[in-house]
């Protein structure tokens, strides 16, 4: 009864270790810390695989974006008080709302180019994967969580 | 298998064993307590090596690949947050939606 305790004991023991060092092997601990912080910036230098050279030519690319990123949302917003004044109306009502709903298309197709000008900086394989995870979501538009606004902060 | 009761009493009544007596049956009984008391763990594992190596290749691949699965599943679970934190930066859609 002894040894099958101690033994018992030695496998619950090696099967621990095992269990944390493939855990280890397989954690990507620069992406956690990376989204643990909601560095997304880091998170495309990690995962990415980015070099100096992509990861400069990126941030580049991000903040020749940013002006016209913050445009479109002057825009959407602007057309959207539109939408409220014009209430009462159903003309203007339909004109604000179609004109809302193109600019949303405006904005889907320069993001969409956008993230296609990143992709084409990273190594074929990698932008693909990077593609593979941003297009559907622009698509679908299913990441309207409240923003963390970094990306106007020095990249 | 057809022996009537009385007769199948009357020759389980008749029945009698007579073991040939063993004069070290007390001696053995002692040796085999002995034996067993100063018995060491890896004669322990030895007795039992195949039931224990079993033992040990399904928990130790179990484990490996728990740990496997949970280090994978927390990476989708990285990429997913990430991922959308960053659109959210990107996407003008969102920040109309989102600021005063």
């Amino acid at each position: 009864m002894k040894f099958t305790l101690r033994t018992f004991l030695t496998v619950l023991l090696a099967a621990a270790a095992t269990g944390f060092i493939c855990y280890r092997m397989n954690a990507d601990s620069a992406l956690h810390a990376a989204a643990a912080r909601g560095d997304a910036m880091e998170w495309l230098r990690v995962d990415f695989h980015l070099t100096e050279a992509q990861f400069a030519e990126i941030r580049k690319l991000h903040a020749a974006y940013a002006p016209s990123c913050e445009e479109h949302c002057r825009r959407i917003q602007e057309m959207r008080k539109v939408l409220q004044a014009a209430a009462t109306d159903s003309a203007a009502k339909a004109a604000a709302e179609q004109k809302l709903q193109e600019l949303r298309t405006t904005c889907e197709t320069a993001l969409s180019r956008h993230v296609r000008q990143v992709a084409a900086v990273m190594s074929p394989e990698d932008g693909r994967r990077y593609l593979g995870m941003v297009l559907p979501k622009i698509a679908s538009f299913d990441h309207s969580a409240a923003p963390d606004l970094h990306l106007n902060s020095p990249l | 298998m057809n022996t009537p009761r009385d007769a199948l009493s009357a020759i389980l009544r008749d029945w009698r064993v007579a073991p040939p007596a063993d004069p070290n049956f007390r001696h053995s009984v002692w040796q085999r307590i002995g034996r067993r008391k100063g018995e060491t763990w890896p004669a322990y594992l030895r007795a039992h090596a195949a039931v224990w190596a079993l033992a040990a290749v399904v928990a130790l691949s179990a484990a490996g690949y728990t740990g496997y699965a949970t280090a994978r599943a927390r990476a989708r679970a990285d990429r997913e947050a990430i991922v959308t934190t960053y659109l959210v930066e990107l996407d003008p859609r969102v920040q109309a939606l989102h600021r005063p």
